[in-house]
């Protein structure tokens, strides 16, 4: 369940967009085919059911009030092939609309997820996943519900009202021109409940959404709201909300019940003048006199008016919600990747070699630097190990060189050459990145290993996990490698996730390599596990590390100590300790941290007293 | 614009709970319905009402019919009938029958909602008011999102119970009802006749609702799979990109997305078989109608006007049944949803007497613990036979490792969880004291504390329900160390923390968190390893208004460092849920044992950081 409970909903609030619409309808192309078969059956239904109500008034008057038993049981005959008729009409829209609804959804939310994968890392850091994930679940599924049975219900309606009114002209035109300014009362009618009706709505799930916001916070949060004798307080505050609610949906069920009535009443006047003007002229010998069958006719045309109508204003409410969804979902279609390959660039076949930075500046919003000025030079398979606050800029100068990022100004060059004159798959294909959180997904471990290199075989993948220390803990699995790590690897400790995401990386042999070290404590068995696959990724290559613990820091070639996005120390383990500078201060904190803990874990096995000290 | 009933005020005060029918045993209600008609106070002549509107509303829609066919054989086809006037008569008459109609079908329209509305206001209300209520306990084995999707989702359910289900299924009764019985005064062979495929219609529908709402839920799964790959997808993004796996994801998704393709074309399939064979039964049921109706029509045993009459009523019989399964499927969704509902209000709230006069008044903070043990699991005690004396005033530091029950046994004193042995407090047995009485009077500062997203102001003055003023708030905010930090934000104390505001760091939470308590200045003080996040620049800040907080105050400090314990009147401390050494620091210093261990520990380290340094 998403944690966004507090996620407001976004309403459109603009006009209709032509523009947006055409492109709307241009998702229909492809299945041009299937959306001319639905229209038709649609049309076709909506004929066949006006003709079954001629073939009823024909059996009236021709049957039954000119007693032959012939001419009806010949109508009824023909009532019996057009329900068969009907039948086929309403499988055939059914099977085709609800197919075609399904393969828009899914070409939509195809066009979208690849679309997603082209898009750079800034977008998705200011962009929320929770939006993300309505654009291509609820959006999708509102426009392709357009296109579909929107447009099949329009469809209906239309051909229906049309039919409808072609054949009372038929019967009797005078007396369909008395029935016909009851198509723009209903639609209007239509319209402005359709109106009321969802602004009720809108509100009511603005509401809800808060209700549900303040049950999140009251249940996360009951155990302070009971240390503070608080459960009386939050009560007047959350009974406005559950009363805001009561309203908005009790209006919008008013407007709906009220809707109906209003509708069938102004039919009802309609059916009225018919029954007034129509009976007058009964079997009068004057041409365009009318039958009691016609009159029949007339009156279920006009009944069965009112449904479609309904239909009607029912879409034209909901082509607003389809066209803020469609306006959303383009908008992210339309977003280009900021960082992209050039038109020259090459792959080199290797990123082996210096890395430097050459007056780098970056930032992420213009009136925040993150780094100033930035120069470093980093020899080919030296190890740096990154220190500093947090917020200082370390992640930065990694995203920079994994190049999710690019820099504003200055150069950052892989063996003297800018590494914008390189592909992305050049360099991504070639380093190996482990997060502090590390993310797996759903599935074994196996094949969450082998996201590092698909073509990988069994063994490759064990080997990795073993250079990584990954393979023992596996192994206690009962199920060892086929055992699943659960949702976003849920059922494995982060220790174990740590492990797993090394071997991912191991096995895909990069040439450069990168790490954001955990900061949460992982036992000392693991740790030494973590360690020893650190140092099988290291080996001869360029590292980059973001460092928590000591042990790293001290193994790496060179220490950086980052702040306010510049180097402020810089120097071996020794060199920076004799300058009793920041370095030093963060040291002596880490060692006394460090060491504690490491007393107690030590210690703890053996049940030693001092295992409960601290 | 809408009349806006006042009723939904009053609901309040109703005490859902009592209206639940359990089974502790089986964890089920024992009758759901009754128990849905039991929410239903207040609501029952209203809703009452709405069904019999339904009734009339089924009834004016025959008449009207019938009014068709009386115009047919006592107007048109009767020559001595005076036409114009009749026809007015009868236009003015149907006309009269629509307005009916539709004002019966308007009230109850608006009556169900009332109702459904109302009571999930109600439920609504109770159970944000329930929750809250219920112990740490049960909260403590509750997660979060299935409590929540208990009280959203299932509440929902319950309205829809109400507002469409149980007034639908009436309705289509009814419908069949008055129309049938129409049909019988009409002619009753040809009503007879009518219905054959009504029973039909009706168990067909019922099981292919059925089998829709297994296709439904497959959907739905498939659909979460679906979204799963999307989230795993859209959160691992800088794992995706580093490995340049852009292709295998999308492959991933291909796949899952052609499955949810292949689900919803065969959940529709279902529904393109079921109503065109339910259409083409009715279609056959109408005609044949028509063709018995017609041939008695012609040989004189009904009217004209009967014909139409019955032309126009046969629908309104078979149509409505197609629907009635899709109604009884969602009737049993909607018990399950009562089910998760009354499961929480079956739950006993825990008593906080806050109308109970406490045995003392004017507490000191005398606490003496003897024989306590407690277990959050039965079978599995977390404190073992603990006994200690607290004189008023004075400071007791509790030293152990991770789980070895200081969190639990401070969690004691408010009355969080029931205990067995005895607590006195100034001599009086801790359970004479209400809860609410205890809790005003006990404050705790905790590790990790919970902040509410409101404004900082908000949060500092949340403990104490009187007003307080803009001077005191500060003076809080000073003593904690944390006022320049609320300075520094764009609207100072008005700024909203979390999700929708400031995101506060461990150590400023902390601060703001011990202002809270600083302001609602209790008798007794409990710091749960409360400055573990501030730096130790800033604790030496705060380290003033702590000194003053303790002073005089019964005060409990749970903490990591010698240094924060040392100053205690009393050490206790801790393994595996029992006291293993107590005394102060210099009494501990002198004994042989984990305190001496642990203070000869933190020596030795900065001897070797010492040692570290010197070999640089």
């Amino acid at each position: 369940m998403s944690e966004h409970f507090g996620f407001e909903e976004e309403e459109f609030q603009g006009s209709y967009n032509l523009r947006t619409l055409r492109r709307i309808g241009t998702l229909l192309i492809p299945h041009w085919r299937a959306t001319i078969t639905f229209v038709a059956a649609i049309a076709f239904v909506a004929i066949v059911e006006a003709v079954e109500t001629l073939l009823v008034s024909r059996a009236i008057d021709e049957g039954i009030k000119a007693g032959s038993a012939d001419t009806l049981i010949q109508t009824l005959l023909m009532y019996g092939f057009s329900v068969v008729l009907l039948a086929s009409g309403v499988f055939v829209f059914i099977y085709v609309t609800g197919r075609l609804g399904q393969q828009v959804q899914y070409d939509l939310r195809k066009k979208l997820f690849n679309h997603l994968q082209t898009l750079s890392l800034a977008y998705y850091s200011k962009t929320p996943v929770g939006w993300i994930m309505s654009r291509v679940v609820s959006d999708s599924e509102r426009i392709s519900d357009l296109v579909s049975w929107g447009l099949l219900d329009v469809t209906w309606g239309t051909v229906n009202i049309i039919t409808a009114l072609l054949f009372m002209a038929l019967i009797n035109w005078q007396l369909m021109l008395v029935v016909l300014p009851l198509v723009p009362v209903l639609l209007i009618i239509a319209t402005w409940f359709q109106a009321r009706i969802i602004v009720g709505y809108r509100d009511s799930r603005k509401a809800n959404s808060k209700i549900t916001g303040n049950y999140n916070e009251m249940i996360t949060g009951v155990r302070v709201i009971k240390a503070l004798n608080r459960e009386e307080s939050s009560l007047d505050e959350f009974g406005a909300l559950t009363r805001q609610m009561y309203h908005s949906s009790y209006n919008a069920a008013w407007y709906s019940a009220l809707f109906m009535p209003s509708v069938m009443i102004a039919s009802s006047m309609a059916v009225g003048a018919v029954v007034i003007m129509g009976g007058r002229q009964v079997e009068t010998v004057v041409a365009g006199g009318m039958s009691v069958g016609q009159i029949q006719a007339f009156i279920s045309f006009i009944t069965f008016m009112m449904w479609p109508v309904m239909e009607m204003a029912r879409v034209f409410a909901s082509l607003q919600h389809a066209i803020a969804s469609a306006e959303r979902s383009f908008s992210l279609l339309d977003t280009h990747a900021d960082i992209v390959n050039r038109p020259a660039a090459v792959d080199p076949g290797t990123i082996m070699g210096d890395i430097v930075f050459e007056n780098v500046n970056f930032y992420y919003d213009e009136k925040k630097p993150v780094l100033k000025d930035f120069s470093l030079h980093v020899k080919a398979g030296e190890t740096i190990a990154l220190v500093g606050e947090t917020g200082g800029g370390k992640s930065t100068i990694v995203n920079l060189v994994c190049r999710f990022y690019e820099p504003r100004n200055g150069r950052i060059l892989f063996n003297g050459r800018d590494y914008t004159e390189l592909t992305m798959d050049a360099i991504h294909s070639r380093i190996g990145v482990v997060l502090q959180t590390p993310h797996l997904f759903s599935g074994s471990i196996l094949e969450n290993i082998r996201y590092g290199r698909l073509d990988a075989s069994d063994d490759e993948v064990f080997e990795a996990a073993k250079l990584a220390g990954a393979h023992e803990f596996i192994t206690t699995f009962e199920q060892g490698y086929q055992t699943d790590v659960g949702e976003g690897g849920g059922l494995l400790s982060t220790g174990q996730k740590q492990l797993i995401s090394l071997a991912r990386a191991v096995l895909a042999k990069p040439e450069l390599f990168v790490m954001d070290e955990a900061t949460s404590s992982v036992d000392t068995l693991t740790e030494a596990l973590i360690q020893k696959g650190m140092d099988a990724l290291m080996d001869g290559r360029t590292s980059f590390i973001i460092a928590h613990r000591l042990s790293t820091i001290k193994s790496a070639d060179r220490i950086v100590v980052i702040e306010g996005g510049r180097i402020k120390e810089m120097g071996s383990h020794s060199e920076l300790l004799r300058q009793k500078g920041h370095y030093y201060n963060l040291y002596t904190k880490q060692f006394r941290e460090e060491r504690e803990a490491a007393y107690r874990k030590e210690y703890a096995p053996q049940g030693e007293p001092l295992a409960a000290g601290l | 614009m809408t009349v806006f009933p006042d009723h939904a005020a009053t609901s309040v005060n109703f005490n859902v709970k009592e209206t639940i029918v359990f089974d502790k045993e089986t964890k089920k209600s024992t009758n759901r319905l009754m128990g849905l008609f039991r929410l239903m106070p207040g609501y029952r002549w209203r809703y009452a009402l709405a069904l019999v509107m339904q009734f009339t509303e089924a009834l004016s829609n025959t008449l009207a019919l019938v009014l068709l066919g009386f115009m047919v054989d006592q107007v048109l086809n009767n020559p001595a009938a005076n036409l114009v006037p009749a026809l007015v008569l009868v236009a003015i008459v149907y006309v009269l029958l629509a307005i009916l109609r539709g004002a019966f079908s308007f009230t109850s329209g608006a009556l169900a909602a009332q109702t459904a509305e109302g009571i999930a206001l109600r439920v609504r209300d109770y159970l944000f008011d329930h929750i809250q209520h219920l112990n740490f306990a049960y909260h403590d084995k509750m997660k979060t999102g299935d409590l929540i999707q208990r009280v959203t989702s299932d509440i929902s359910a319950v309205q829809r119970f109400f507002q469409e289900q149980a007034i639908g299924i009436g309705r289509i009764m009814l419908l069949f009802l008055v129309n049938f019985v129409a049909l019988l005064i009409l002619n009753w062979a040809l009503g007879l006749f009518s219905v054959i495929v009504v029973p039909i219609i009706a168990i067909m529908s019922v099981f292919f609702f059925r089998r829709v709402s297994k296709a439904w839920d497959a959907f739905q799964d498939q659909e979460g799979k679906l979204s799963n790959v999307l989230q795993e997808n859209l959160s691992a993004v800088r794992v995706v990109k580093a490995f340049a796996r852009q292709d295998y994801e999308i492959n991933k998704f291909e796949h899952e997305n052609t499955e949810r393709f292949r689900l919803g074309v065969a959940f529709m399939k279902l529904h393109a078989y079921f109503w065109p064979i339910t259409d083409f039964i009715t279609g056959v049921q109408m005609m044949a109608g028509f063709m018995v109706g017609g041939l008695m029509a012609i040989d004189g045993q009904i009217s004209v006007g009967t014909y139409i009459s019955y032309v126009a009523m046969i629908g309104w019989i078979i149509n409505p049944m197609r629907n009635l399964g899709r109604l009884i499927v969602q009737v049993s969704t909607g018990l399950v949803s009562y089910d998760r509902l009354a499961e929480i209000m079956a739950e006993d709230w825990e008593v906080l007497g806050k109308d109970k006069t406490p045995p003392i008044s004017d507490i000191k903070g005398h606490l003496v613990f003897k024989n306590v043990s407690f277990e959050y699991e039965p079978g599995k005690p977390v404190l073992h036979d603990i006994s200690f004396e607290v004189k008023a005033g004075q400071t007791v530091a509790l030293l152990g490792s991770t789980g070895s029950g200081k969190t639990s046994l401070v969690s004691l004193l408010p009355r969080f969880y029931d205990y067995s042995g005895s607590i006195t407090l100034d001599g009086v047995e801790l359970d004479e004291y209400p809860r609410h009485f205890l809790r005003a009077n006990i404050g705790v500062v905790e590790q990790e504390p919970f902040l509410f997203s409101r404004s900082i102001r908000e949060n500092i003055t949340y403990g104490v329900a009187r007003e307080v003023s803009d001077d005191e708030v500060e003076r809080a905010a000073r003593a904690a160390a944390v006022h320049e930090v609320i300075l520094s934000f764009p609207e100072g104390y008005k700024t909203v923390v979390g999700e929708r505001g400031v995101t506060l760091s461990g150590g400023q939470k902390q601060r703001t968190a011990l202002a809270r308590t600083l302001l609602k200045n209790p008798r007794i003080l409990i710091l749960d390893d409360a400055t573990s996040s501030v730096d130790t620049e800033t604790e030496s800040q705060i380290r003033e208004a702590l000194d003053t907080l303790m002073s005089n105050r019964t005060t409990f400090i749970i903490a990591h460092r010698i240094q924060s314990v040392m100053i205690a009147d009393q050490i206790l401390v801790m393994d595996k849920g029992r006291i293993v050494q107590r005394g102060t620091h210099e009494q501990l210093m002198r004994e042989d044992g984990i305190y001496r261990q642990t203070y000869a520990m933190q020596a030795q380290i900065e001897t070797e950081l010492e040692m570290e340094l010197m070999h640089v």
